[in-house]
């Protein structure tokens, strides 16, 4: 991971978040779904080197989290701009499903 | 005969219905690639009952018109998402600019400020080095050359920052006549739509107005409100009305304090403007807050260096043996006549930036020694030199001000370009909802908010996913680090 005495962050930790973020913009269920399934094979290697691994190795770990705090950002803006385009769509749904006020008048054959 | 003629007249109006839908069907289909166009739907409306001895009997059905199939809501939200994007976009171009002017690497050159943190400590380490040897005409010519290095690269970027904000306030007046025209074109569209379709979705015409919204959004930010026999007026986001049915008010500018501000109804709307959205609401934020704020931190670098490098020079004796008229720390004032400065002396903070400069190309005026300690002393010099640490920028020290300024301003262009990236998210989102709206049923409407919410808690996992990874990272990390 150390590259000419700079850290760079889990190749694929970043492109994980770079892509979900990409993914979730244009609304590619499949795809998001699959990261999902990425990250939590992600999450158990990570827990297999906090258990096994020597200090120089946690810390690179450390750093590297350190270094996609940025891309993490972006994601969670992403994500909090969706959850409120949903709420739009959810009313707007629910605004459509209730009875109209002027419904048609009853008894016509 | 009355019956059979019913029937007749029943299939011949089902017959045209039928045609009419599929006329509507080949429009849809010829305008798939038009940009803008929204699909249309053949409305379907049952025709009056005949009564025959006293009972009803129906007489089928007659094709109304084409209904567009259109979701005011999303497209207001689209809209409003639009604003807030173009707005950061049009900010995000003029950080970038302004980050540029302060990167290092830029050459301290024409218009551009070179590296004023290493000039600040070029310059003062230029004191510590003629402490050594305060007699020496190359190392006091040395302080000369930094100085004049740090005034030119600090008044270069004070220059450049005054341009750049020119360019800005004509790239923001240059959006009013767009809007003025996409706000003119929207009226019309409001008297034609409010003559031909009072009632009923107006097709093309109401496709042109929502084009012509969603530039407008781009350039400005704005309200809808719809309004009687489909009209619509259009407001900025302060409330002033741009558009009221079939009627236009115009954006109009003039200048204020050597910039162009922006008016309607003879309303001064600039700082509404400025918060409202839209790519003039990103020019204007850059103009009249980003560029300022960065003005003002360099003149008070600019103001605190000169006066407090020039009050200490004038504290003490240059190599001639000729005071300052200043006071020195043990309350001594200089017997000279003439000040001793280096740079020109600033009236007030605003506008020292730009018109730092170095006032002396004598080496000798420089005052190394104190007061009455000959000219070989070096008391003097050590206090110049002593300046690179102490707080006098704002209780911080000139180098640890401008880091921080540069720092600042960095976080300011991350902030920004988070904003930009995830706003264009958005944007993407809803048009993708628009144009899915615009091409299918409603039984499909509703299975694609399933595949939104489907997208969303699937992000919604990798996210939890992801935070749980990089904080127990980060935790291994800081247990290493205590350890």
């Amino acid at each position: 991971m150390r590259v000419s005495g700079t850290l760079t962050a889990r190749p694929e930790m970043r492109a994980i978040v770079l892509e979900a973020s990409q993914a979730l913009a244009h609304l590619d269920a499949d795809r998001l779904e699959e990261l999902a399934r990425c990250c939590q094979s992600l999450n158990r290697t990570t827990n297999r080197t906090a258990a096994s691994s020597g200090v120089a190795e946690r810390t690179t770990l450390g750093r590297e989290a350190e270094a996609i705090m940025r891309e993490m950002e972006v994601f969670a803006r992403v994500l909090e701009a969706t959850r409120a385009n949903l709420r739009v769509l959810r009313r707007l749904r629910d605004m459509r499903s209730e009875p109209s006020e002027y419904t048609a008048l009853p008894g016509r054959n | 005969m009355g019956t059979i003629n019913s029937a007749f007249n029943l299939i011949t109006s089902a017959l045209d219905a039928d045609q009419s839908a599929l006329d509507i069907v080949a429009n849809n289909v010829a305008n798939a690639n038009t940009t803008g166009y929204t699909r249309e739907v053949p409305n379907f409306e049952e025709t009056s009952p005949i009564q025959i001895n006293g009972v009803q009997y129906g007489t089928g059905v007659t094709q109304t018109g084409p209904v567009s199939v259109r979701d005011s809501v999303l497209e207001q939200r689209l809209a409003q998402q639009q604003q807030l994007a173009a707005s950061s976009g049009s900010e995000l171009g003029a950080l970038n600019t302004l980050q540029a002017l302060f990167t290092p690497d830029s050459g301290s050159s024409g218009a551009t400020a070179g590296d004023i943190g290493s000039d600040l400590t070029t310059f003062f380490s230029s004191f510590s080095a003629l402490e050594a040897n305060p007699t020496d005409s190359a190392l006091r010519q040395q302080v000369l050359a930094a100085a004049t290095t740090l005034a030119g690269d600090v008044s270069n970027a004070a220059d450049s920052l005054n341009s750049q904000r020119t360019a800005l306030d004509q790239e923001a007046a240059g959006v009013t006549s767009q809007v003025n025209s996409l706000t003119s074109a929207i009226a019309q569209l409001n008297r034609q739509i409010q003559s031909n379709s009072p009632a009923t979705d107006a097709g093309t015409l109401e496709d042109q107005r929502v084009q012509d919204i969603s530039q407008l959004s781009q350039s400005i930010g704005i309200n809808q409100v719809t309004t009687e026999n489909n009209g619509l007026s259009i407001t900025t986001t302060s409330g002033q009305l741009l558009v009221s049915q079939a009627a236009s008010f115009q954006l109009t500018t003039g200048q204020v304090n050597g910039v162009t501000d922006f008016f309607v109804n003879g309303t001064d709307v600039t700082a509404q403007l400025t918060t409202g959205g839209g790519s003039l609401g990103g020019f204007l934020t850059a103009r009249d807050q980003d560029i300022p704020n960065a003005l003002s931190s360099l003149d008070q670098l600019a103001y605190s260096v000169s006066t407090q490098v020039n009050a200490l020079n004038n504290a003490g004796t240059n190599l001639n043996g000729v005071e300052g008229t200043g006071t020195n720390a043990a309350g001594v004032t200089g017997t000279g006549t003439t000040p001793l400065y280096i740079f020109n002396e600033p009236t007030q903070v605003a506008g020292s930036a730009a018109a730092l400069s170095v006032i002396t190309t004598d080496p000798s005026q420089i005052a190394a020694a104190g007061f009455g300690d000959g000219t070989g002393d070096d008391s003097n010099a050590v206090a110049l030199a002593n300046l690179a640490n102490q707080g006098i920028v704002n209780g911080q020290s000139p180098t640890g001000y401008y880091s921080q300024f540069v720092s600042q301003l960095g976080s300011t262009v991350l902030r920004v370009q988070t904003d930009n990236t995830a706003q264009n998210a958005s944007v993407t989102q809803l048009q993708t909802q628009v144009n899915a709206l615009s091409g299918v049923n409603l039984n499909d409407e509703a299975s694609s908010l399933q595949q939104y919410e489907r997208a969303y808690q699937a992000a919604s996992e990798v996210f939890t996913i992801l935070d749980t990874v990089i904080s127990s990272a980060l935790n291994l990390g800081v247990q290493t680090a205590v350890s």
